[in-house]
C-alpha cells in the first residue's frame, strides 16, 4: 500500500468530501472537516494509513478510518462549544434542550418529549414553552433558526417521511405526545434488557437503518436466522407496548 | 433514519470506555471477517460506546453505497432484462441509497425506479382507489415527491396504479417498495413487498 498514492486518488478525496457532508451542512464546518481528515491522513508521515494490516479490505479500512476522524473532528468541535451562561443558569434540562436544538437540530418540540423521556424535566407542555423563552433567545451559530418553532416542524416531517419501513418509528409517529413519550421509554428499557446480540441488532437496523443482511454480518449470523430474530424482538416490543396500554391508533 | 428510534436506543453509557476498537477490527466486523469469541468482546464494546458504534454505522453506510453503484441489477429489474439489454444504459445515479436507472434507448427516455414506500409516498397513494390519475393535482404531489427523491421527472400526463393500495398498519407489517417505471409521460405504479 502506498500512503501518498491512496491521498492522491480522485476516489479517496470524493470520499471525505461525501462524508464531511453528510456530517456537517455548513458549508464551512464540511470544508474545516475535509482538511482535518486530509490532515490527519498525512500527521506522522502517515501513521494511521501506514498501521494498516491487511486484516480487513482495504476499502472498508478506509472507510472506518476517514469516518473516525470525522467523528473524532465532530467531537473535538462539539467539545470546544459553549451553552450560554445563560441557558446553563436554567439547570440540566435546559442544557439538554439546547444541545438538542442548537446543535442537533431538533424542534423546541421534540426536545420536550427527550428531556421528559430522560425525566429532566416533570413540567406540562405549557409550562415547558414559557420556561423555554431564555433558551430561544440565547445566541446559536449553528443553527440560525434557532428561534423559530416552525421551521424546525418542517425538518421533523421530512425526517418523518423516512420512517415508512421501520415499525417502530412508525407506531412513535403515530401516537400523541402523552403515549409517544410512554411507548419511547418502553423501547429504550425494552431493548436494554435483550442480549447484547440483540441490542445491537436492533440498534443498526432499527435505530440506524441498516440492512438485516449488512447487519447479521456484523453479529456473526445468516440473515436468515437475524430476520426470525428481528420478529421474535419486535414481539417482545409489542408485548411491552400492550401491557402499558400503547397500540396503534 | 427513524430520528425517534435512533436516538433513543443509541449507545449512552457515561462514561464512555476509552480503550476504544481499533481501526482495522472496526472494519473486520463491517466485513463480517472476527471470530466468535472477538465479536462477543466488540459487540458488548458497541453497546456502550457512541464513538465506536458511529463509526461502524458509518463504515455500513459507506459499504453499502459503494454495493448500490456496483449492483447494475435489482430483482425487480431482472424481470426487465431483455428491455434493459435492448437499451443502452447511461447512466445510474445513486440517491439517497436507493437506486435510479435512467437510460435512453435513443429516444424516448424511460425512467425505471424502485423506492422505499414512504410515508410522503403511501399519502398519496391512499388519497383514494382509483386505478388511473389522470394530470391534476395528485398527479402534482407524485411529481413533486418524486424530485424531491431526485429522480428527473419534469411533468406527467397518466398516472397507471397496477392495484389499488391500502395501508398496512402492523408493527409487523412487511417492508414495501415502490416500484416505478415512466415513459413518454406516463407513470405506471406497483406496489411490492421486499424480502428485507
Ligand atoms: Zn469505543
Amino acid at each position: 500500500m502506498d500512503p501518498e498514492k491512496i491521498l492522491s486518488s480522485d476516489e479517496i478525496l470524493e470520499k471525505i468530501e461525501a462524508v464531511c457532508k453528510r456530517h456537517f451542512s455548513a458549508e464551512v464546518d464540511q470544508n474545516e472537516c475535509y482538511v482535518f481528515v486530509i490532515d490527519g491522513l498525512k500527521a506522522d508521515n502517515f501513521k494511521r494509513l501506514r498501521a494498516y494490516k491487511g486484516r480487513s479490505k482495504l476499502s472498508t479500512y478506509l472507510y472506518s478510518l476517514i469516518n473516525a476522524l470525522v467523528v473524532d473532528f465532530r467531537r473535538k468541535r462539539y467539545g470546544r462549544r459553549r451553552i450560554p451562561s445563560g441557558v446553563v443558569k436554567l439547570g440540566k434540562w435546559a442544557e439538554a434542550v439546547y444541545r438538542l436544538v442548537c446543535w442537533q437540530k431538533f424542534s423546541f418540540d421534540d426536545a420536550f418529549d427527550f428531556v421528559r423521556i430522560d425525566g429532566l424535566f416533570e413540567g406540562t407542555y405549557e409550562q415547558f414553552i414559557r420556561e423555554i423563552a431564555p433558551i430561544r433567545n440565547a445566541p446559536c451559530r449553528e443553527n440560525p433558526t434557532f428561534q423559530s418553532i416552525d421551521e424546525h416542524r418542517g425538518s421533523s416531517l421530512q425526517n418523518i417521511a423516512d420512517s415508512g419501513s421501520n415499525p417502530l418509528e412508525f407506531l412513535i409517529e403515530k401516537l400523541d405526545r402523552e403515549r409517544r413519550i410512554k411507548a419511547l421509554k418502553v423501547i429504550r428499557e425494552t431493548t436494554e434488557a435483550f442480549s447484547e446480540k440483540d441490542q445491537i441488532l436492533v440498534r443498526l437496523v432499527y435505530g440506524s437503518d441498516q440492512p438485516v443482511s449488512v447487519t447479521a454480518k456484523v453479529i456473526d449470523l445468516p440473515a436468515s436466522a437475524a430476520r426470525r430474530r428481528l420478529k421474535g424482538l419486535l414481539t417482545k416490543y409489542r408485548e411491552r407496548l400492550l401491557a402499558e396500554g400503547i397500540r396503534e391508533p | 433514519m427513524g430520528r425517534w428510534i435512533n436516538k433513543i436506543i443509541k449507545p449512552t453509557v457515561a462514561p464512555e470506555p476509552e480503550d476504544h476498537i481499533a481501526i482495522e477490527d472496526l472494519a473486520r466486523l463491517a466485513d463480517g471477517a472476527v471470530d466468535k469469541a472477538e465479536n462477543q468482546h466488540f459487540i458488548r464494546h458497541l453497546n456502550r460506546c457512541q464513538r465506536c458504534y458511529e463509526i461502524l454505522q458509518e463504515t455500513l453506510k459507506d459499504l453499502a453505497d459503494e454495493a448500490s453503484v456496483q449492483t447494475t441489477s435489482s430483482p425487480w429489474w431482472k424481470t426487465r432484462t431483455a428491455y434493459a439489454l435492448a437499451a443502452s444504459i447511461i447512466l445510474v445515479l445513486l440517491i439517497g441509497g436507493q437506486l435510479v436507472f435512467n437510460y435512453w434507448n435513443q429516444r424516448p427516455q424511460v425512467i425505471l425506479a424502485t423506492l422505499n414506500l414512504d410515508q410522503q409516498l403511501k399519502d398519496i397513494l391512499l388519497v383514494d382507489d382509483a386505478l388511473r390519475w389522470e394530470k391534476g393535482e395528485r398527479v402534482n404531489r407524485l411529481v413533486a415527491a418524486l424530485q424531491q427523491k431526485g429522480l428527473q421527472v419534469k411533468e406527467l400526463n397518466l398516472v397507471v396504479l397496477s392495484k389499488p393500495y391500502y395501508q398496512k398498519k402492523s408493527l409487523f407489517g412487511p417492508k414495501e417498495a415502490l416500484h416505478i417505471r415512466i415513459e413518454n409521460k406516463v407513470a405506471y405504479l406497483e406496489v411490492k413487498e421486499m424480502n428485507q
